[in-house]
């Protein structure tokens, strides 16, 4: 009997046998697409003749925006995102026409044809630029508590700076791609890889000015999503769906790995401000932040992801006196978008950055002024949204992490060494992760199940949530597996549908596992409440004196029996014939909402998380002093992730959303040149970490016993993206081996990325400093 | 027989003919025609360029009666390569009764793929390793899996799987089908390749005389040897390649011979094939070949196509000027040899005429009291392009500088010594003073450009950082 717990797609992975959109099998009427994008930042579009071009052989259609037959409109939230330019080009990447030929070359040959003048505009390519500008995308938001003016004044020390967090790629491995078929009369079926679906079909539904009844989004599962593909998986879908619809025949559009880096927006990068006050022992009295995001051309999720990043300033830390004010400017980019952490990574580089100033401003081991700051158990446990952190397990895991990693004498150890070595220096820390779980949007907190079971006794589960590589599906067939009481053969996870689930939630936010688990469980506690009522009449039958309760009823092991009569069994699968045979329906839909939250983004004050989950990491590097180059040596975590359903997927979350953290904090820079074009369009310049880049040595545990006291399904928590940010460690270990070139007593400038050059060019300012410093 | 190519995938013999297919040129990459056939979807495109090992596959090829089993990029690789050649794609892993291959059940039972888009080609690259090593340490494990980029794993479970499948000495059921793979190999005929289009023309000589010749016809053609680089011209910039002469099949240009003094490399010899034979004698050549683009690309791209390519950050540029290295060049003219030095005299640009080949790179053995050090400082340590690279080398007696070579790439237009600083420090003293002095003359001897890996600051004190760093390494020694 199989009942293993690896991920149910493993097999199919291995040997090249799953199937993505660009493997699906399809007639020979396919067509490829192609999208024309602005090569400016900003211009006017004057004119354009696609006369020529057309003429090409193979090219079926060519199209512009007086093409669309719909609303020429993307945009997820705000509906500020043209399918496809009209008269004005906002960012260099945006679409502008879209071509369907028999082969890519003949898209190829028909682009070179095709005519079109633009008058190049004034570009805001960067938010101070922005900020001169008053380039803003919308009002700021506020969250505040206190007196931070009062808290600043009493405080004994005060601190300021300025702070750079770089944008990120997604670098999903497959780019986004889109394959839809015509049906009769409107139908149009879309083989997206989108981690939101019924957004697509929405979407698709408008731009075609079809009814949504008539669009169904099937996905299978996608070759990596990481947010890049919540909001912009959309526009290769509508792109393709106007092909389909202008051709009547399918057509498949997969971006270019260049074009998907040029067209698609990234981690929204932050210039942050900040002043903090504290006292002699590093107890912050009060900080105020100013994050300023860069938006890029249109609003997308920026606000949802501003606000994240908000309520994530505060991290681990109870600060009496808050405030923190966030403001999305509007650049010339693509639009930014969602990426895992949605925020919270800024947000968090930003307190960590000012706890380790405090460190070195007082001498003191970060490690101390982290201890002394963290939220308390009984009190100073309100954030200043005023959502109160229950269940609080920093000092669970500060102490379990410090004797584990052995932080203490390691640091001792690295001090000795710096202080013995010219050209090598180490560097350690640890930083913890606090973060809220739910989308901060309340009404999104919800998903929707099918589930069928036949009369073979399988099982058949419909989810509104969408596999990208995280390992839902196989949480999900155990989930099934569990509540039924049999074995994982039986259940199979069906490709996520919109005709099957209505009306769904992105899969995002970490939340996948939470909702749809809940949802399945809802739609199998309705089937087995059925199965069970018949059932026990089925089992009275020669019992009247005695009949069986419905109550009395269990599920397990592939059979269903009375609990109280022992002897009153029947295997699942004969269960599931003779409820057909008594007209008992065997399919249900199920429901969830996430109960007892909500949040007023006005006043900025709520509960807008279900709960916290919390992890800490200790990463130590060593630095080349004379190139800037470094690697992690060592790095140590512990995460907290309720009762684990699959300790397997979840260590997969925990090191593989670490690395990509990692990424994020050392050699990932995203760069534009002066007229708006993404420098770093491709594998070559862009560097995402490698099989040589991770920790030497890497621990990672999962914090034992400790179900999560909410209540979720399997008392588990939420895993994919806290552990991105416990990469701040690597970042702030880096930063501590530049600053013992100065033992500690100056501050090193420092941003993120801390790419190599970042880094020498901070031990070149450090030595100079030094050296003035001495002889003042 | 013209515009044909035969080679064996999926246990049997597959024949191409170019003429006759209607989607598939001479110059389409493997993974473009494997896309296209309906069995073999498991190959993916993740970047087109080599940098991501999404689209890796295994090529055995059959040397003095033994197979050898290479990863490779798919994207990198013009199809007439594969002639006479064994294709190995993920969907051939499984044995013939169905069960997975060792490494597939590792990196199920390892957690190994998550999203599995990249999973068939860190398979594959696997299946290269546990091929290719017995007993894989952890250095092995990322020496090859380098080239492939996962996003969602982290890859300690992908290390994990290598380590543990790896364990059986390389025996698998590819050993089992080697003897007949051998008989459809020695089937297929050796001759030279020539395959006309109505666009294309694409040699593929077997003899150097043959391949000089074509040289002399064709004057412009396109002259690959593993194709790494110029494969990025179909697909990235989407050029058609009108005359190509594949140098790849010249047995001549692959030897290794010692003589004299000196050790020759045929210019088609592999960055693998060359960093297998140059340890002991060139230590700093081998530490730049370990961190040379990825085991896929090593695999193919070759010791002369890096010269050809005469790019200013080529890897191996700075170090064959420190072991002042020499290239002979060939054409129906005869030969002559020519010191690296003289070779680069632009961007881009060398003194190779027209229709001459590099055929050569002859490297003399270093004599006791000389030191050769290299260096490349890029963002990533593996699968990147340096910022700035050097290799330097010193004579020291009494620790007195006799001779020194300081040559950087990245630095200039073309690979580059710092004359200025080398004049300076010959005949003084090997100490820190000194060498701190020197630093700042790199200054005079280069004005480095700000670029997307670079800006000119970084490069200038990383430059003037690395002799402090070539002092610090090689102070103790005398």
């Amino acid at each position: 009997m199989k009942n293993y717990l690896y991920n149910e797609s493993a097999e199919f992975h291995v040997t090249g046998e799953a199937i993505y959109v660009d493997d699906i099998q399809v007639n020979e009427q396919l067509l490829i697409g192609k999208v024309v994008y602005s090569p400016y930042a900003h211009a006017k579009i004057k004119s354009f003749d696609l006369s020529d071009a057309k003429q090409v052989k193979g090219v079926h259609a060519i199209l512009s925006y007086k093409d669309i037959p719909g609303h020429n409109q993307m945009g997820p939230v705000v509906k500020d995102e043209p399918c496809l330019a009209e008269d004005e080009v906002t960012f260099v990447g945006q679409a502008v026409f879209l071509i369907a030929a028999e082969t890519i070359e003949q898209c190829y040959e028909a682009e070179k044809l095709i005519r079109i003048e633009y008058e190049p505009l004034e570009a805001i390519l960067d938010i101070e630029t922005a900020i001169a500008k008053g380039s803003l995308m919308g009002p700021p938001r506020y969250v505040s508590r206190g007196d931070v003016d009062l808290g600043l004044k009493n405080s004994k020390h005060v601190i300021k700076g300025e702070l750079r967090t770089g944008a990120q790629e997604h670098w999903y491995l497959e780019t986004q791609v889109c394959l839809c078929i015509p049906g009769e009369g409107k139908e149009m079926k879309v083989y997206s890889s989108t981690q939101h679906p019924s957004e697509t079909q929405a979407l698709v539904a408008d731009v075609l000015s079809i009814n949504r009844n008539e669009v169904v989004v099937e996905v299978k599962r996608l070759g990596g999503g990481f947010g890049g593909k919540e909001t912009q998986a959309n526009h290769t879908a509508c792109w393709t769906a106007l092909l389909a619809w202008a051709t009547k025949k399918p057509v498949k559009i997969r971006l270019f790995r260049d074009d998907d880096m040029i067209m698609t927006g990234k981690r929204h990068r932050f210039l942050t401000r900040y002043e903090a006050g504290f006292d002699d022992d590093g107890k912050i009295q009060a900080v105020r932040f100013e994050l300023n995001s860069d938006g890029g051309a249109a609003t997308d999720l920026s606000f949802a992801i501003l606000e994240r990043a908000m309520l994530h300033t505060d991290n681990a830390y109870y600060i009496p006196n808050f405030s923190v004010t966030g403001i999305v400017w509007k650049t010339n980019l693509p639009s930014n978008t969602a990426m895992r952490g949605f925020g919270g990574p800024q947000g968090m580089a930003a307190i960590e950055t000012v706890v380790d100033r405090i460190a070195r401003y007082l001498k003191k081991d970060p490690l101390e002024v982290r201890y002394i700051n963290f939220y308390g158990i009984d009190d100073r446990n309100l954030t200043p949204y005023e959502e109160k952190v229950e269940n609080n397990r920093l000092y669970l895991i500060y102490n379990q992490i410090l004797e584990s990693s052995e932080y203490k004498k390691r640091k001792k150890e690295i001090d000795e060494f710096n202080s013995q070595n010219e050209f090598y220096k180490k560097g350690i820390a640890l930083t913890p992760v606090k973060f809220g779980i739910s989308y901060i949007t309340t009404f999104l907190n919800q998903a929707g199940a099918l589930v069928n079971v036949y009369t073979d006794g399988t099982i058949l589960v419909n989810h509104s949530g969408i596999d990208m590589g995280q390992g839902l599906n196989t949480k999900i067939q155990q989930i099934a597996a569990l509540e039924f009481g049999v074995t994982l053969d039986r259940v199979k996870v069906n490709a996520t549908d919109t005709s099957k689930i209505p009306n769904t939630s992105a899969t995002a936010a970490s939340t996948g596992t939470d909702l749809n688990g809940m949802a399945v469980k809802n739609a199998i506690d309705i089937i087995k409440t059925r199965m069970s009522e018949e059932l026990s009449k089925v089992f009275s039958e020669k019992y009247p004196e005695n009949p069986t309760k419905p109550s009395a009823i269990i599920f397990d092991n592939n059979e269903i029996y009375d609990s109280e009569n022992l002897d009153r069994r029947m295997s699942f699968t004969e269960a599931t014939k003779l409820m057909h045979l008594r007209q008992v329906s065997l399919s249900s839909t199920g429901f969830y909402k996430t109960p007892n939250i909500g949040w007023d983004k006005l006043k900025g004050k709520g509960k807008p998380f279900f709960y916290y989950s919390f992890g800490m990491a200790v990463s130590e590097v060593l630095v080349d002093v004379l190139t800037g180059s470094y690697q992690i040596l060592r790095t140590d975590i512990i995460q907290d992730v309720g009762d684990s359903i699959n300790p397997g997927v979840d260590l997969g979350q925990i090191e593989g959303g670490f690395i990509q953290g990692v990424g994020w904090v050392t050699t990932e820079e995203i760069k534009w040149d002066g007229k708006g074009n993404l420098l770093t369009h491709s594998p070559d310049t862009y560097k995402i970490p490698v099989v040589s880049d991770i920790p030497k040595d890497f621990r990672i545990k999962i914090l034992e016993n400790a179900p999560n006291l909410a209540e979720t399904i399997r008392k588990s928590k939420a895993i994919g993206e806290p552990p991105l940010m416990l990469s701040l460690s690597v970042w702030l270990a880096i930063k501590y081996a530049i600053s013992s070139i100065a033992n500690h007593e100056i501050e090193p400038e420092f941003s993120l990325p801390a790419t190599n050059e970042v880094v020498l060019l901070s031990i070149e300012k450090l030595k100079m400093r030094a050296v003035k410093k001495s002889i003042a | 027989m013209k515009s044909q190519i035969t080679f064996v995938m999926d246990g049997k013999i597959t024949t191409i003919d170019f003429v006759r297919e209607k989607r598939i040129t001479p110059t389409t990459t493997v993974l473009n025609y494997l896309r296209q056939l309906p069995n073999h979807k498991g190959v993916k495109e993740g970047c087109a360029e080599g940098d991501c090992g999404a689209c890796t596959v295994v090529i055995g090829e059959l040397k003095n009666n033994r197979i050898l089993y290479k990863a490779v990029d798919s994207c990198l690789i013009f199809l007439p390569m594969l002639h006479g050649k064994w294709l190995i794609t993920v969907e051939n892993l499984k044995s013939p009764d169905g069960k997975l291959h060792p490494v597939q059940q590792a990196m199920i039972e390892k957690y190994g793929s998550q999203c599995g888009f990249c999973t068939p080609g860190i398979i594959m690259s696997m299946f290269d390793l546990y091929k290719n090593y017995i007993l894989p340490s952890r250095a092995d494990v990322e020496d090859v899996l380098a080239g492939n980029l996962c996003r969602c794993t982290g890859y300690r479970p992908i290390i994990d799987a290598a380590l543990y499948a790896c364990s059986n000495g390389g025996y698998d059921h590819f050993t089992e089908q080697e003897n007949s793979i051998k008989d459809y190999i020695n089937s297929i005929p050796k001759d030279s390749l020539q395959i006309e289009t109505d666009k294309q023309i694409y040699f593929r000589p077997t003899k150097l005389i043959d391949a000089i010749e074509l040289k002399n016809k064709y004057p412009d053609a396109i002259v690959l040897a593993g194709a790494t680089d110029i494969a990025l011209r179909v697909t990235k910039a989407h050029e058609l390649l009108n005359t190509v002469i594949d140098l790849s099949e010249i047995d001549e240009l692959k030897n290794v011979v010692e003589v004299n003094d000196e050790i020759h490399l045929g210019a088609c010899m592999t960055i693998n094939e060359v960093k297998k034979n140059i340890n002991h004698n060139f230590p700093a050549l081998f530490d730049i070949l370990r961190v040379f683009a990825s085991n896929q690309i090593r695999n193919f791209a070759t010791i002369g196509g890096n010269l050809g390519t005469a790019s200013p950050i080529g890897d191996t540029l700075p170090v064959l000027l420190a072991y002042q290295a020499k290239i002979e060049l060939q054409s129906i003219d005869g030969k002559r040899i020519v010191p690296v030095n003289d070779y680069f005299i632009g961007y881009r640009k060398t003194i190779k005429r027209e229709n001459e080949l590099i055929t050569k790179v002859i490297l003399p053995k270093q004599k006791n009291n000389s030191v050769v050090k290299s260096y490349k400082v890029s963002k990533r340590k593996d699968l990147d392009i340096s910022t700035v690279s050097a290799g330097f080398k010193i004579n020291l007696k009494n620790n007195i500088v006799q001779d020194i070579i300081l040559a950087y790439g990245g630095m200039a237009e073309r690979p580059k010594r710092a004359q200025a600083t080398e004049d300076y420090l010959i005949g003084k003293s090997w100490t820190r003073d000194v060498v701190e002095k020197a630093m700042n003359l790199i200054q005079k001897d280069f004005t480095p450009i700000s670029d997307v890996r670079g800006s000119a600051e970084y490069r200038r004190t990383v430059a003037s950082n690395l002799l402090l760093k070539f002092w610090y390494d090689t102070k103790i020694i005398e």
